[in-house]
């Protein structure tokens, strides 16, 4: 009886452990490094993950499955406190005005107060709508910080690129207009 | 019965400072408690730009008079349950204050029961060997002789 008792309590403490062990292989296999930025540094051009979120302006919610198949896509993550971000969402601001009728522009304003982030667009006079991804999460699946990250996403839903270069902003613009 | 003295009296000095901290909660103590949800430390660790928006945005709901409770509602409505320090005292964040309670718990009753069990299984003290009578008559002769 003690004997089967100990085996137990051995069965048990390696079971304990083993489950541990798993728990921090997940953890790391589910870690951040894989989103949208990594997949295409590898050369890989992964579909566009979905998010269903609310809009800054309070006019309901973007849900960017919808999209798919209608517009080509052009999202900015920024926040209303990082300052690199004032100079790109200007720049799409005026490429909106160019090609807002062939693609569609979404802000994602992550990790910040909605009511900066509101302030922030009035202040900087951007016009494309938003949506609050105050957790984060959403900017998570796309790689994670840092921010300003714009991606552009063909009609069809797939990742075309991320603009690391200023001078790639025309080249991706016409690349997803005629996709 | 001093014990339970000792802990009403504690009771009565916590009690007060909790609520005084809930009614009227400070800035520092406040960004020890909340994250900054870009350099994953609290606030008061950091000065990144991302926190000093939230240090001034506590500042002022401070100053308009908001509980504690208020003031962390919000940020969790802006932000998430991961711009809480600690891990919210309901639902599965529970699962984070119980478990190490439940593991010293567990610890503390294995530990007990293995003292139980190794003090019962100690060997008795030997007893006083019984000599045969002869033996022992003889073992009498042979050491008064030896005195003697």
């Amino acid at each position: 009886m003690a004997r089967s008792a100990r085996l137990t309590a051995q069965a048990l403490a390696v079971a304990v452990v083993v489950g541990l062990l798993a728990l921090l292989v997940w953890r790391v296999a589910h870690d951040d490094n894989t989103g949208v930025s990594q997949a295409l540094d590898s050369g890989r051009h992964p579909t566009a993950p979905a998010f269903d979120l609310n809009r800054l302006d309070g006019r309901g919610r973007i849900d960017l499955a919808t999209l798919r198949g209608k517009k080509p896509m052009v999202l900015d993550f920024w926040a209303s406190w990082c300052v690199p971000c004032i100079q790109e969402s200007k720049r799409l601001e005026a490429a909106q005005k160019r090609y807002g009728d062939q693609i569609a522009f979404i802000g994602v304003d992550t990790k910040d107060f909605s009511e900066d982030a509101r302030r922030w667009q009035r202040k900087h006079g951007i016009t494309y709508p938003s949506v609050h991804d105050g957790s984060g999460k959403v900017l998570a699946k796309w790689g994670g910080l840092p921010i300003p990250k714009i991606f552009f996403v063909s009609r069809s839903g797939k990742v075309v690129g991320e603009l690391v270069v200023e001078e790639d902003l025309p080249r991706y613009l016409r690349q997803i207009a005629a996709s | 019965m001093k014990l339970i003295a000792l802990v009403c009296v504690a009771a009565l000095l916590v009690v007060p400072v909790a609520r005084a901290s809930e009614q009227h909660p400070s800035q520092a103590e406040l960004e020890g408690e909340v994250m900054c949800p870009v350099c994953g430390t609290t606030l008061d660790q950091s000065s990144s730009p991302a926190a000093q928006q939230i240090k001034r945005a506590i500042a002022a709901w401070i100053t308009a008079g908001h509980t504690k409770s208020e003031i962390k509602s919000a940020l969790v409505a802006e932000y998430g349950e991961s711009i809480l320090a600690a891990p919210p005292r309901h639902g599965f964040g529970l699962l984070a204050w119980w478990l190490p309670i439940g593991g010293i718990v567990v610890a503390a009753v294995v530990v007990g029961l293995g003292a139980w069990r190794w003090s019962r299984a100690r060997e008795p003290a030997p007893r006083a060997v019984q000599l045969d009578p002869a033996v022992e008559r003889r073992l009498d002769d042979e050491l008064r002789r030896f005195e003697g």
